[in-house]
């Protein structure tokens, strides 16, 4: 069917969709105008980047340091939890689950499929991240280390909600030698999984363990252990 | 190690959390800013970067990038999810979701991000204060709080045709008020 809009009602909707105006209504005729037009792709992406710089006239509202605790927990542990899935749940789940389930789209699965067992061996060559499992009396959990070492996640299910005065403290035990506290356990969203980013390498230490201590933490641990785990092999 | 934004987009696209880290390093200030000022909640803004981030992270490898610089891409994203929340409205379909689709491409983004480095906030402010009172308020009812082409025309009682010069015109004017101030030529796509 011929395109029944000129550039210049185009550009009018283009402007309108940048700052997030646009009519549903609308939104098919553009997209099959910018579909057939350089031009207008171009200044869709104009539009775009300079609505992109209206935020930089407020006032900056610097995120609090739990914000990107809280996202790294989630990513890492979704990222070890993905890298043990067999290899035929991990291209499902890069298939997006909204598609309609056609004939057209179970082809497309299909090959999707074969295509990722090729892909997938190529993506193997690289070590997935190293997770260690961890678990106490009622806890059971997860040390999840990315794969450039520097940096783990510990997610953990099953542990006591604390009154507001204590906290579970994380620990690294090396060989010899005094624990290290390294970070303080923080609970899930709706009962979520318990979560804490470890900072730095685990190369030194023999395992890890996680106690109940006053809000502030302790320079030792003071309590029996609720949970913990060793770092050897993962 | 400064990343380009082009080398964050390669790492989200290979599924890395590190990329994920590196894009919230740079963006996350922008994101909170953009969520808290729409819905002028903390927790609720908080809750809106953190389900933006990770729905880059869970798409990664299916995002559509084309369509402009990282910076606008993500600022995008967080504030059509802070428009929902804040309208109870989560069945919208906009051009510009880009959780399906194409395979994720490089972005002509490294101009851009020099572009919002140079300009600082004062300048855009001024910028935006030059515009005539009823394309700025057009432009901001529309970008911070969510109203449509048609809600515009009704609440500021001008005819549609009118809201959609009105947008145009500003950002048209904006585009040349910004050039002027920079250095660096206005990047073309």
């Amino acid at each position: 069917m011929a395109d029944p809009m000129s550039c210049e009602e185009a550009t009018d909707l283009l402007a309108l969709d940048a700052v997030g105006a646009l009519e549903a209504s609308d939104r098919d005729l553009i997209e099959r105008h910018v579909a057939t037009c350089e031009s207008c792709k171009r200044a869709a992406a104009q539009y775009a980047d300079l609505a992109s710089l209206l935020p930089a006239a407020l006032e900056v509202a610097p995120p609090p340091a739990r914000l990107r605790r809280r996202l790294m927990a989630q990513v890492y542990a979704e990222a070890t939890a993905s890298a043990r899935l067999p290899w035929w749940r991990r291209v499902l789940a890069a298939i997006p689950a909204s598609r309609t389930f056609t004939a057209v789209g179970a082809v497309a699965v299909v090959a999707a499929i074969v295509f990722g067992i090729f892909a997938l061996a190529g993506r193997n060559a690289s070590p997935p991240p190293v997770a260690y499992t961890v678990s106490g009396t009622t806890a059971t959990g997860t040390l999840a280390v990315n794969t450039a070492g520097t940096q783990a996640v510990l997610t953990v299910k099953g542990l006591a909600a604390l009154p507001s005065t204590e906290a579970y403290e994380v620990w690294l035990i090396p060989p010899r030698g005094s624990p290290k506290g390294v970070a303080f356990l923080s609970p899930g969203l709706g009962g979520g999984p318990w979560t804490a980013v470890v900072p730095g390498s685990l190369a030194g230490y023999k395992s890890i363990a996680a106690t109940v201590e006053p809000a502030g933490g302790s320079p030792t641990p003071s309590n029996t252990e609720v949970l913990s785990g060793q770092l050897g092999e993962s | 190690m400064h990343l380009s934004d082009d080398d964050i987009v390669r790492s989200i696209s290979a599924h890395s959390p590190e990329g994920i880290e590196a894009l919230y390093d740079r963006y996350g200030g922008l994101a909170h800013t953009v969520a808290l000022r729409i819905l002028g909640d903390r927790g609720a803004a908080e809750d809106v970067v953190q389900e933006s981030f990770l729905a880059v992270w869970r798409r990664a490898a299916t995002f559509q990038a084309g369509r402009g610089s990282l910076r606008a891409w993500i600022c995008t994203i967080v504030r059509n999810r802070a428009i929902d929340r804040l309208r109870g409205d989560r069945h919208r379909t906009r051009l510009d979701t880009p959780m399906e689709g194409e395979s994720i491409e490089p972005a002509v983004s490294d101009p851009w991000a020099a572009v919002a480095l140079e300009l600082s906030g004062q300048e855009v402010r001024k910028a935006l204060d030059e515009l005539p009172a009823e394309q700025r308020q057009t432009i901001e009812l529309a970008y911070y709080a969510g109203y449509s082409q048609s809600e515009i025309a009704t609440k500021m009682e001008v005819p549609l045709g009118t809201v959609k010069g009105r947008v145009r015109i500003a950002l048209d004017k904006l585009r040349t008020s910004l050039a002027d101030r920079l250095e660096t030529p206005w990047p073309t796509q």
